[in-house]
This record gives C-alpha cells, sequence and structure tokens, in this order.
C-alpha cells in the first residue's frame, strides 16, 4: 500500500467517524417512531408518540427502591417574574439523548446539560429574550414552559411570547426562529412541540383572552409554516353551525391547544386536545355546542385536516377546558381488542375513544365528587342531561349564568378533575395512573355584552372563581380494561406535576410541597419519599446512562397555585420557588 | 365655635393648603408614587385589577374596579390591611385576626367563618399600606379610562403594549 493510499484509507475512516458520530446525534425520524426501543433515552415530550410515559427501565424496581438516593443536581435559574406574576415556574419535562439532558425554564431558556459522569456539567445556554412584561401579562396561568422536542441537530422550543426556535444540539446557537403566536391579541405559547415527519406542531395558549385557538405545523427545514389549522371553526366550516350567535364569537370562541398532543404513524393521524371556548363563564354569548372546543381531534399531519373528533363537554359553563394529553393504548375492552386513545378531563371523566374513528368506548368517573351532569350516557358519550334540542346547556342546574350571577358549589372545581399534568399509562397491567385534583367550588358570571368585541390583551372570562374550600388531590389508578378506579393514593395537597409509571412496577410523582413520592404500581402503597424543598409542578422522567437508571425532574414551584389557590391549599404558603433538576439512582 | 376651635380650623386649612403646595408639583411628574406603585406590583395587586385597577374577570375571582372605587384613604387602608371578608380579596397585614385582635371589622376569625378573607402571600408594612393608598388614590381612583400615559408609567416607555396603545 502506497502512503497515498494509506492516506486514503485513514481519510476515509475519519470520515466515517465523523459521520457515524453525527448519525449517533442526529434524532432522526425512524428514531422518534421508534422511541420506545431506546428506553434509556426520552426523546419525545410525553417519551413516545403514544404518550404513554411509560420507562422500559426496571433497575430501579420494588426491590431495589430503598436504596434511591439523589445523584445529582443543577440550578437552572429563570424564576425572575415578568408582567403579572411575581415569579416564573417550572413545568418542563426535560428531554435525555445519549447521556445529555435538555431542560427548559419558564422564560424559554434552554440548557443543555452533560449527565454521562452521573453527574450534571453544563454544556450551553440558549437565552431567547423573552419579553417579560409582553408575555407574562397574558399568560393565564403563570410563567411556563412545558418542554422541548429533538429533530435532527436540533432542540426545538418555544417562548411565551410566541416563538419557535431551532436551537444546534452542539453549540447552542439559534439557527432559525419563527414567530407564530401574536401576543397582541392575547396568544402566548406554552406547549411543548410534537415533531411529526419533518414538521413542528405547534399549539397556542390564551383561552382566557379570547383568542380563537389553532394548531400550526412548521417545516423544520426551512422554519416556515406548513399548515395552520382553527379548532374553532369560520362561517361555512364543518362546525360552525355550532356557533349560533349572531355577533361573531367564533372570532374570540377559545379552543387553545395548550398540552402536546399524541401520533399513530400507522393510521397517519395526529391527535390533539382543544380548550374551553371563550368567554369561560358566560355561556349565553356563545349558544350552541362550541366545536371543537372541549374536544379531542384527530387531523391528518400533512394538511392539517379535521377527521373527527370527540366533544366532551359541550356549550361549557365550568371551564372544563378540555385540553388533556391524549394517551394511545392498544388493549381489550369487554373481550374486544380495541386501539383507544384516553384522556382524562377536567370534568372528572375518563373517557375511552377509539383512536380509528371517533367513537366513544366508555367514560368512568376518577374524582371522589362530581355533580355537574348525572352522568355520561354508555352509547353517546355526552352527559346525559345534555339537551340536543337548546342552544344552552343545563346540565344538573347548577351553573351560572345570566339569570343565576352565581353558581352552586360546582364539582369537580375549575382546576380539575384533572388539569394539564400528565398521566401515565403502564402497558403490561393496562392501567393509568390519573395526578387528580380533588376540588370543588363556586363562579361567578359576568355578561359579556354581544355588542362589546373583547379588548385586546385583556381577560376575556365573563367572571370568575371563590374557591370556598380546601383543594386536595390523589393518585388514582384505574383498571383500562374496565374503566373502573382501582386505588387511590389520597394527598393533602392536588396533584400539579404528573406520573411516570416503570417497568420496576413503580409509579413517580412530585407533590407540591417538594416530596418527590414511588407507589408500588400494584396497589398504590408508599414505598420511597424524597422532600426536594421547594414545590414540584413538573413530570417526572426515567433515563439511563451505561445501564444506570436515573429518576428526574424539574423542582421550581410556579403556575397558578401559589397565586390564586394559596388559601385552599394551607401548608403551601410557605413553599419558596425555586430552579432546580433533581436525579436520583441507586446508591 | 369656640376660639380654640376656629384657631385649629385655620391651622388646619393652612397645613392642609401648603401640604397640597407641595404635593402638586411632585405629582405632576409622577415621582411621588413610585414607591405605592412598586407596593402595588410586589403585593400583586395587579395579578386580579389589573395594571390599570379597573378589575374585571379572572382566575382570581371578578376584582372590583379601583378607578371607579368611592372608597376614600382610610377605607382603601383597611380592605388592604384586613381583606374582604367573602370576597377573593386577601388580608395583608401580619396580625390582622390574630387571636382576640378585633381591628378588622370587630370581628374574629372564628367569627367571619366561611367569610374570613384569605391570607396574601406578601404581607405589607403600614409605610407600604400607606404609600400603595397613596398611589391608588392619586394615579388609579377616578381617572378615566386608562390610557397611553397611564401605560407608559406604569410599564415604561418601551413596554411594547403602550406602544400599541399609541398607534
Amino acid at each position: 500500500m502506497t502512503i497515498c493510499n494509506r492516506l486514503l484509507v485513514i481519510g476515509a475512516v475519519i470520515v466515517l467517524t465523523i459521520a457515524a458520530a453525527a448519525q449517533a446525534n442526529e434524532t432522526s425520524e425512524h428514531r422518534l417512531l421508534n422511541a420506545g426501543t431506546e428506553p434509556h433515552n426520552w426523546v419525545h415530550h410525553h417519551s413516545t408518540y403514544s404518550a404513554q410515559r411509560f420507562a422500559n427501565l426496571a433497575e430501579i424496581n420494588r426491590e431495589t427502591i430503598g436504596r434511591l438516593k439523589v445523584a445529582w443536581t443543577y440550578a437552572l435559574g429563570g424564576t425572575t417574574g415578568g408582567g403579572i406574576w411575581p415569579i416564573a415556574g417550572l413545568e418542563a419535562t426535560p428531554l435525555v439523548e445519549d447521556g445529555y439532558m435538555y431542560a427548559i425554564d419558564g422564560w424559554g431558556v434552554l440548557t443543555k446539560i452533560d449527565v454521562r459522569e452521573g453527574r450534571a456539567k453544563f454544556v450551553w445556554r440558549m437565552d431567547p429574550g423573552t419579553d417579560k412584561d409582553w408575555a407574562g401579562e397574558i399568560a393565564c396561568c403563570g410563567v411556563d414552559n412545558k418542554g422541548a422536542a429533538l429533530w435532527g441537530n436540533a432542540v426545538l422550543s418555544h417562548t411565551l411570547d410566541g416563538r419557535l426556535i431551532a436551537t444546534n444540539k452542539n453549540d447552542g446557537e439559534i439557527i432559525w426562529e419563527s414567530q407564530l403566536a401574536d401576543p397582541a391579541i392575547g396568544e402566548t405559547i406554552t406547549v411543548a412541540p410534537l415533531i411529526v415527519k419533518d414538521m413542528a406542531i405547534s399549539g397556542v395558549s390564551g383561552g382566557e383572552f379570547g383568542i380563537r385557538g389553532w394548531l400550526e405545523a412548521t417545516d423544520l427545514n426551512t422554519g416556515k409554516r406548513r399548515w395552520r389549522r382553527h379548532t374553532i371553526p369560520a362561517p361555512g366550516e364543518p362546525g360552525s353551525e355550532t356557533w349560533q350567535d349572531d355577533h361573531d364569537a367564533y372570532k374570540t370562541g377559545g379552543g387553545a391547544t395548550w398540552v402536546t398532543g399524541s401520533y399513530d404513524s400507522k393510521l397517519d393521524l395526529l391527535y390533539w386536545g382543544a380548550g374551553n371556548p371563550a368567554p369561560d363563564w358566560d355561556r349565553e354569548y356563545r349558544p350552541g355546542d362550541n366545536l371543537y372546543s372541549n374536544s379531542a381531534i384527530a387531523l391528518d399531519p400533512n394538511s392539517g385536516e379535521i377527521k373527527f373528533h370527540f366533544q366532551y363537554t359541550p356549550n361549557d359553563p365550568f371551564d372544563y377546558d378540555g385540553v388533556n394529553e391524549l394517551v394511545l393504548a392498544d388493549t381489550e375492552v369487554n373481550g374486544d381488542p380495541v386501539s383507544l386513545m384516553l384522556h382524562a378531563d377536567r370534568n372528572g371523566f375518563l373517557y375511552a375513544i377509539d383512536r380509528t374513528n371517533g367513537k366513544f368506548v366508555y367514560a368512568s368517573s376518577f374524582v371522589k365528587r362530581l355533580n355537574w351532569t348525572a352522568g355520561i350516557h354508555p352509547t353517546t358519550g355526552r352527559p346525559v342531561d345534555y339537551d340536543p334540542e337548546s342552544k344552552i346547556q343545563h346540565y344538573a342546574g347548577i351553573a351560572s349564568g345570566r339569570s343565576k350571577p352565581k353558581s352552586d358549589l360546582v364539582c369537580p372545581g375549575a382546576m380539575g378533575g384533572k388539569n394539564w399534568a400528565p398521566m401515565s399509562y403502564h402497558p403490561k397491567r393496562a392501567m393509568l395512573y390519573i395526578p387528580v385534583i380533588e376540588s370543588c367550588h363556586q363562579i361567578t358570571s359576568t355578561v359579556a355584552a354581544d355588542d362589546e368585541k373583547p379588548i385586546p390583551r385583556e381577560w376575556f372570562t365573563a367572571g370568575g372563581i371563590q374557591q370556598t374550600e380546601r383543594i386536595t388531590g390523589s393518585l388514582t389508578a384505574v383498571n383500562v380494561k374496565t374503566g373502573k378506579v382501582t386505588y387511590k393514593a389520597e394527598s393533602e395537597w392536588p396533584l400539579l406535576g404528573g406520573v411516570l409509571a416503570t417497568a420496576g412496577d413503580l409509579v413517580f410523582t412530585g407533590l407540591p410541597n417538594g416530596d418527590l413520592v414511588a407507589y408500588d404500581a400494584e396497589n398504590l402503597n408508599e414505598l420511597w419519599r424524597f422532600p426536594t424543598g421547594s414545590g414540584i409542578n413538573a413530570p417526572p422522567i426515567s433515563y439511563a446512562v451505561d445501564g444506570k437508571q436515573y429518576i428526574a425532574i424539574a423542582v421550581g414551584f410556579g403556575g397558578t397555585m401559589p397565586k390564586w389557590w394559596i388559601d385552599a391549599t394551607p401548608g403551601l404558603e410557605n413553599t419558596n420557588p425555586s430552579s432546580m433538576i433533581f436525579a436520583f439512582a441507586l446508591d | 365655635m369656640s376660639n380654640f376651635s376656629k384657631y385649629l380650623n385655620v391651622l388646619c386649612r393652612g397645613f392642609f393648603i401648603a401640604c397640597a403646595l407641595m404635593i402638586l408639583p411632585l405629582s405632576a411628574t409622577g415621582s411621588d408614587f413610585s414607591a405605592g406603585k412598586a407596593v402595588y406590583k410586589k403585593a400583586n395587586c395587579m395579578g386580579c385589577h389589573k395594571w390599570h385597577g379597573k378589575g374585571g374577570g379572572g382566575y382570581g375571582g371578578v376584582a372590583s374596579s379601583l378607578r371607579d372605587s368611592p372608597l376614600d384613604e382610610e377605607a382603601l387602608a383597611l380592605v388592604i390591611r384586613c381583606g374582604r371578608p367573602g370576597s377573593g380579596m386577601p388580608y395583608h397585614k401580619r396580625k390582622a385576626y390574630r387571636g382576640e385582635n378585633r381591628e378588622c371589622y370587630a370581628s374574629t376569625r372564628e367569627e367571619l367563618g366561611n367569610a374570613m378573607p384569605a391570607r396574601a402571600r406578601y404581607f405589607l408594612k403600614e409605610s407600604e399600606i400607606d404609600d400603595v393608598v397613596n398611589y391608588v388614590s392619586n394615579q388609579i381612583q377616578r381617572r378615566g379610562e386608562p390610557g397611553h400615559s397611564d401605560c407608559v408609567a406604569f410599564w415604561g416607555a418601551d413596554a411594547k403594549r403602550c406602544q400599541m396603545m399609541a398607534q
């Protein structure tokens, strides 16, 4: 072999090595579709496209849990307030890919952390320079960001002031950014993007500010819009017949999309929840069922066309914002195999929907007190007291409205049932673990005058809440094959963080007093507890490096609880904000 | 009227005019109210009453309009100290409703029962209550619809929301 040939061979080896390294670092479509085959990583917001948030790792299990100790901590920063919010919180699910973590704070500051050696080492930080007062004044429910997404060599993330940003994984430099939402009309973004094919799917927040909700697909190669689909139809579009007013209520109809959806690649369907109609508490302003508010929507991801939907609370008088995640699960119900999407709604019912066609399978209550309806019809899935002949729904007759300024005690309250904090599905057990908020409250309605348009950036709720009693919570286990609640682990506080079930037959959740707790997946007996010293309103994840399993969680109390509900959660008034990532491993 | 009363009356009027003369130039620049505005932000009054004080609906409840409020300074201070029973307005004085203390509506915590106001996340000192009352009564109450200058006074000239109002 000549020197020249040798150099060629060496050169080829170097090129191949670099290519292989780049390949390992690339989050390809193939890897995103098969995320379940790399359980050491957490590459989607909800872990996989099915949004089960199940970690197929078992080193930490019911036998070894006693040895679970803090492995490392890392201070993210970013607690500064802005707008109407005195502090910012952490709600994000961190992502982990091949020993690197990507964590994001409430202002969209993204940090890459090297966790390969069992400790946290700073790599880079991307600060998008969010306009804090501009965005924080119209953030209904705190300075929050639910998380990022991975695609190719980029990290995709949103900012509260409405941008989608692609950041280079290697050096933290911004590749491109695109302004999606417009804070001038009350729009913000708190949701984590979902990557489908070569698109980022983004949702919008602002259902309390009279926005008209949408989903948007951005071409990841160019940063340009592929499509935008409004969740509230314009006149003439399917669903517009459910807006029976004479003053264009659809233009400010709500239907925000602030919780990340899921995707079935075999059906090529994108599933996403649409939130409450606006104004929240004056349903006479918006007579009709108000599609697609409070609905699960199935869309063609290539065009954004709505293929089918299922609505939970038509003409909603309670702010039962139907935005919560849709967990895809294949199991049996009454012995029949079904492809389900599962949704635990703020209205207190768990819905099982056939995700191939949107047909109702069952609904069952997962809260202790529920009085807004007498029940859900077993074949239609509508509330039994829904009146198809009426433009205004009264349900059990306890709602406030124009003829009844103050409601009776309404259960569940608007915080839940279940709020955005994600549930987890254990596929081998066919069990769902739901973070439940047990609450009731009263609503005072005001009239949103028909001839008055909402003022941009002003609240458009037509009323408010009076929290007259304590809010508590529970971790609730439901057998998906039957829809029956099997166990409840009671909590003196609402569950605001989300749940992780693992192949070690453990169920983890964080509490607002700062305790991270592990339960036995069989019976919800508490097996382990660690006080992090602040409040938790973010979901736990699991990852592994060199075969060693970790549990990680963001700890930074923010959101609505310390502000709106502090009197209803005694004991939390002295919980201080923080901004930390905690990771745990066996010692 | 006794001579003493006349004397007192004249003294008070003179004092009032002197004070008014001292305050007026300051209020014209707005600088006199910066301490009160800082308390308005820190105590998160704007969380429910909004930056402009018009209140309205939202997750904090239905807050009353401070712009339309008929309360005088003494009554404003009382509501800030003691909260408003039966509403979402919290109490901001640390010692309010402690034990047999009846300085708030001549009532104890037990007597108010379900109407007992919430506890504020941040307690205020008497001097801070004076500052915020001064701010509300001079910069918010009875000032009509909030305009561009009000916005700039609150958020600063660079704030996008104020630039929007100027258009």
